[in-house]
């Protein structure tokens, strides 16, 4: 147990961000708020980033770092354009409950 | 709300305390060498960079002690494991004030705070440079543009959880359950070899260079030299989004002027309460 606590590994790592992970897809399965999915998708974007370094860490090779910068700058873009549509749709609609935005369901 | 005031009041607590135990001599570095030392030649084998992407490659021969700014901090000890829990907390806890909170600013500063946490873990990974790039691009610009759209659309959520019966309820419970469960086992089944809890060696550079590990200089080199097509699509990507993300805002000349105050007069009448700015509730 002491180990556990004390000696911090990969595993403790690779755990962090498994557990930010379900707690990311727990928030855009349970919640119905646009912004609070798109930053749960945020927070799903860095888990794996977490990971990916962790990993790359682990075999001494750096282009997961590149690879993380990169993920970075996808989510970084996917967050203007789902705000974007999140403004989009609130003009439309008065609200960003994904539970009402049915005008696409036939 | 005074469970986020606690909840920032121990997550300072708690860096100043993780602060002070790494200044202890137990976990931190040597003292700030601007210099290798003296008397200790620091052997360079040139390796040719003939690794799988031609970039960045760890040479072995470099010797592991060389420091070269003083940071080298080996990732073991009782305030390394402190820092770690203590930001791996505040990670957990800020995303989990994301998927809990109703109100959408503090959902918002909890995202910040699991932000912060997350770029302390990064920097235990050795990963400085994507750590100050975390704080950069999340806590700082992300985030703001995630404050401004709240700020536009300022509306209390009716609510703000999907219903779920109970099966699904005693589903999730038991999923959640049984995912704890496999993520303790895995955890006391990692084993942590003796060269993981050593700082990483510094890595040979193509041009001759020697740089520490996760720093500018190392990540730069790797990006410009294997990923440099993703870079230039990436460069491309952001524009694409700006320019769709302006073209997605922007009001349809239709609502402009009385139609939108029009609009906006029969949702607010619809709603059949006015326009408050809650949301602070």
């Amino acid at each position: 147990m002491g180990d556990l606590v004390f000696d911090i590994g990969y595993g403790h790592f690779l755990v962090l961000a498994a557990v930010l992970f379900v707690i990311g897809m727990a928030g855009v399965l349970i919640r119905r708020n646009a912004l609070i999915i798109l930053m749960s998708v945020e927070l799903m974007l860095n888990a794996a980033n977490m990971t990916l370094l962790a990993f790359s860490r682990m075999w001494g090779d750096l282009s997961a770092h590149t690879f993380a910068l990169i993920v970075i700058a996808v989510a970084a873009a996917e967050a203007a354009v789902g705000l974007a549509i999140v403004v989009a749709v609130f003009r439309g609609r008065r609200n960003v409950d994904v539970d009402r935005l049915t005008a696409l369901r036939h | 709300m005074s469970i986020q005031k606690a909840f920032l009041f121990l997550l300072a607590v708690a860096i100043a305390l993780g602060a002070l135990v790494a200044d202890a001599p137990e976990a931190t570095a040597q003292p700030a060498t601007a210099q290798p030392a003296a008397g200790q030649p620091v052997q360079l084998h040139v390796v040719p960079s003939d690794g799988p992407r031609g970039g960045v490659t760890v040479n072995p021969t470099i010797d592991p002690d060389r420091n070269l700014h003083g940071d080298r901090v080996e990732s073991h000890g009782k305030g390394m494991a402190l820092l770690f829990w203590v930001f791996a907390a505040a990670s957990i806890g800020g995303a989990l004030f994301v998927v809990t909170r109703r109100n959408l600013i503090a959902a918002v500063m909890g995202m910040v705070g699991s932000f912060l946490g997350i770029a302390a873990v990064y920097m235990m990974l050795y990963a400085h440079f994507l750590a100050v790039v975390q704080m950069l691009v999340y806590a700082g610009a992300i985030m703001v543009l995630f404050v401004f759209v709240i700020m536009i659309l300022n509306r209390p959520e009716d609510e703000p959880v999907a219903p779920t019966g109970h099966v699904g309820q005693v589903v999730g419970g038991i999923a959640i359950l049984y995912l704890l469960f496999r993520l303790g086992m895995l955890l006391a089944h990692v084993h942590v070899p003796a060269s993981a809890q050593l700082a990483p060696p510094p890595m040979q550079l193509p041009g001759g260079e020697v740089a520490d590990w996760g720093t500018v200089k190392a990540v730069g080199s790797d990006l410009f030299s294997g990923g440099l097509f993703p870079f230039e699509a990436i460069s491309i990507l952001l524009l694409i989004s700006v320019v769709g993300a302006i073209a997605i805002a922007k009001p349809l000349k239709d609502d402009d002027g009385e139609d939108a105050d029009l609009g906006e007069d029969l949702a607010t009448a619809a709603s059949g309460a006015p326009h408050t700015d809650g949301g602070h509730a």
